[in-house]
């Protein structure tokens, strides 16, 4: 309707069709403009200078090593030659198109034509597949190697549980610098126990001369029984102040298989240890052999335990944001809303800044807000919830004053009507009215935040998002597919839920 | 019982809704305001109740000023005079029977209602009057539930909640079809002729109006252009009533007429 009343309101034209086309062709749209259809001759060179300004930086993209243009326009069709062969046609058939356009606007019955539009949507969505790097091509190549971490995202039980770790091992003493001091004594064996023994039982540790080569320390024969047999079995290295370590050999973990008796010989060479310039008197190491072995009992595993416990974070984060959301957001919508507001200058301007303050917050996203309260208040689920509550006071504060706004005064009327005092007035016939909308929005609101809460984390705001980030950078695959999981889980079960509550009371 | 002595509605706006009206009620009176939309009946049956303001001029009740009122003699005055609404007014989501009951909002402990809590009497009335409308059986469905008939009987119970001894209704069939329209006008006419409530209403319908006022007053701009008593209404033909009334003006419909006459 609108539209055509523009166009029926007739601006006769300045200029006679044939100029009015070439004009155009060296500006385009002024021909339009001068044939008096402004909106059409600023909407082309609008969109003809756009799509031509933004064609140039593609192609300076593609071509940047090139100096001259001309130059830059080859290479870049070189590359990419649909894309520009595209673009310059639709440009070129576009600028044509807009010079018979201006001679044909000149003319009474000025007609639109739709095709043009088509030329206009493929020039910016050609030029929005380059921008944004749509690659559909890619996504099948690299499919094959993304398939085992996103099976292992999909289905990422395995990982749910695991069984305790059993540790047996054994160890032995060992004197560093034979002759410093009393030689430690031989490890007693006890029948049935794992027992491990070092010949000999002192010797030197490995050690680096001054051109950062390495001088092998003593060679022990280490002897071992009574272990698990045809069993993976580790040695750790335990030096006199206590750290323990595995050392290396060859680059590797040292590491080998007991046999069918459970017992082994290996020959380990002392590892590199500096001796604290402190340490006073003979210096006692240990060597030890440790079999690790996932036999015992059931249990949660790690991170099906840190999920469970940061989903709970998560869903109280929302509940808290939503909680304070609601409690400020009563009050301030009373402010914002211009029927409780209108009867003063006074209380018309304090709406007019509550109004803008709550469209301020609103535009910034919760995310944002949550990098500001990680400054203000440190990493961890509080930030998360000042980011949601500040969210929730501007957005639950706008749709309460729009309720406010939007009650029927019908029922009002009537009440007063009957000798009611002002709060029976509020109670009979505001109260009802407002109810739904806020359970409504509440509800909703909670839906929102909960959901908020499970990404907020991915900014250090607290909740399982917090969790997600670190498994996914730690590219624990399964870990990561667990919260996953739950957070796909706790999300749909708060949608049915929030809709039935919301169907109760609506 | 009722005189209106020069009163005068200027709206914020500077629209004079009102200009200088003057006319008396006597008890048991069926007195009908007609008038084009926009003539300012809403505003006149709201002044004196006192929903708006007057800006100037007396309304007497009963010998005493009403717009001298203080906030707590104006609620013990409203509380006898009942008012029915076009749009019924009724609170959509709350029962039939609370819509009904806080007719008597005005007579109760103020505290005790805030829980929505009635004495016993108080909701043995509610049911009388609901019986009384004909829609008992509907009680305890939410408002918006009924038809717009069942609503306006809502409306006319709630009304009745008050033990009025006036009622003031404003257009109250006029979202209705017509034989609705007879059935709420009827209970108005039961009420006034056998409690002798007094009952200002505002009506568009001819028909409606010679068959039910027994004195008559038109408005247009503000102004009391017509005075005439039920004689000069049942006499009254469709050009003379067009004149105060406008091109607006209609009969419900030829077929209702003889049945809401009969
Ligand atoms: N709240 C208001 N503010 C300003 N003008 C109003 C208001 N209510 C009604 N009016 C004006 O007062 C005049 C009378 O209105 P009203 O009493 O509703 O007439 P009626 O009920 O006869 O249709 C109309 O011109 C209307 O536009
Ligand atoms: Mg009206």
């Amino acid at each position: 309707m609108a539209l055509r009343k523009i166009q029926q309101k007739e601006i006769k034209s300045i200029v006679p069709g044939p100029v009015a086309g070439i004009v155009s062709l060296f500006v385009p749209g002024l021909g339009q403009v001068l044939a008096g259809s402004f909106q059409r001759g600023f909407l082309l060179l609008g969109s003809l200078g756009g799509s031509a300004g933004l064609f140039i930086w593609r192609v300076h993209l593609l071509a940047h090593r090139e100096i001259n243009l001309m130059a830059k326009f080859l290479k870049a069709f070189d590359r990419r030659p649909f894309f520009v062969g595209l673009i310059i046609a639709c440009i070129l058939l576009l600028w044509l198109w807009n010079a018979w356009d201006a001679c044909r606007q000149t003319k009474p019955e000025k007609k639109s034509g739709p095709a043009i539009f088509i030329i206009i949507v493929v020039i910016f969505f050609s030029l929005g597949w380059q921008i944004s790097e749509i690659n559909p091509y890619k996504m099948f190549k690299e499919l094959p190697d993304a398939i085992p971490p996103l099976s292992r995202v999909l289905w990422p039980w395995e990982a749910a549980v695991e069984r305790e770790k059993e540790i047996i091992g054994a160890g032995a003493e060992i004197l560093v610098g034979c002759g410093e001091g009393e030689l430690p004594p031989i490890p007693e064996e006890v029948p049935g126990q794992p027992y491990i023994m070092s010949d000999p039982r002192c010797g030197d540790l490995s050690s680096l001369d001054e051109n950062n080569q390495i001088i092998r320390g003593t060679t022990l024969k280490l002897t071992g029984r009574g272990f698990a047999p045809n069993t993976k079995t580790q040695i750790w290295w335990i030096d006199s102040l206590g750290n323990e370590f595995r050392p290396r050999q060859e680059g590797q973990y040292v590491e080998f298989m007991t046999d069918v008796k459970g017992s082994f010989e290996f020959d380990l060479i002392m590892p590199y240890r500096l001796i604290p310039p402190s340490a006073k008197g003979p210096q006692y190491q240990r060597v030890e052999a440790k079999q690790i072995s996932s036999i015992g009992k059931l249990i949660v595993g790690d991170p099906l335990r840190l999920t469970l416990a940061r989903m709970a974070e998560t869903i109280f984060m929302g509940m808290m944001a939503s909680f304070f959301g609601i409690i400020f957001a009563i009050p301030v919508s009373f402010l914002a809303s211009r029927n409780l507001m209108s009867h003063s200058w006074i209380t018309m301007l304090i709406y007019y800044i509550t109004r803008t303050i709550l469209n301020i917050i609103r535009a910034i996203e919760p995310l944002i807000w949550a990098l500001i309260a990680v400054v203000w208040v440190g990493l961890g689920p509080f930030a998360g919830i000042i980011a949601l509550t500040f969210h929730s006071v501007a957005a639950l504060g706008k749709l309460y004053s729009e309720a406010i706004e939007s009650i029927d005064p019908g029922p009002i009327e009537a009440i007063q009507a009957t000798g009611a005092t002002r709060l029976q007035t509020i109670m009979y016939a505001v109260v009802p009215q407002m109810i739904p909308p806020f359970v409504s929005f509440s509800i909703y609101r909670w839906d929102i935040n909960v959901r908020m809460s499970t990404i907020i984390g991915l900014v250090g705001g607290g909740g399982i998002g917090f969790l997600l980030v670190q498994y996914i950078r730690l590219l624990d695959y399964r870990a990561a597919g667990i919260a996953v999981w739950f957070i796909a889980i706790t999300v749909a079960i708060l949608d049915y839920v929030s809709a039935e509550i919301r169907q109760r009371f609506v | 019982m009722l005189e209106i002595k020069h009163l005068v509605k200027i709206y914020e706006d500077g629209t004079q809704a009102l200009n200088d009206i003057n006319f008396k009620v006597d008890a048991g009176e069926f007195l009908v305001i007609i008038g084009l939309s926009g003539s300012g009946k809403s505003t006149l049956l709201r002044c004196i109740n006192r929903l708006i303001e007057p800006t100037e001029g007396k309304i007497i009740w009963d010998g005493v000023d009403i717009t001298s009122l203080d906030q707590n003699r104006l609620r013990q005055t409203r509380r006898q005079i009942g008012m029915i609404f076009q749009h019924f007014n009724l609170v959509k989501r709350s029962n039939v029977l609370t819509n009904v009951l806080s007719g008597r909002l005005g007579y109760v402990n103020p505290m005790k209602t805030l829980f929505y809590q009635f004495p016993s009497k108080d909701r043995q009335m509610a049911i009388d009057a609901l019986k009384r409308v004909g829609i008992l059986d509907q009680a305890y469905k939410r408002a918006d539930e009924l038809s717009g008939g069942q609503q306006q009987r809502v409306g006319v119970a709630r009304a009745l909640m008050q033990q009025p001894r006036m009622i003031l209704a404003d257009e109250p069939v006029a979202s209705l079809d017509p034989v609705l329209a007879h059935n709420i006008l009827g209970y108005l006419e039961k009420m006034n002729q056998e409690e002798g409530i007094t009952v200002l209403c505002s009506l568009h319908y001819l028909d409606l109006v010679q068959r039910y006022a027994s004195r008559v007053i038109g408005l247009r701009d503000g102004k009391i252009v017509y005075r005439g008593s039920k004689e000069d209404i049942v006499a009254m033909t469709d050009d003379q009533f067009r004149e105060i009334y406008g091109e607006e003006a209609i009969r419900v419909s030829a077929g209702f007429q003889d049945k809401g006459k009969g």
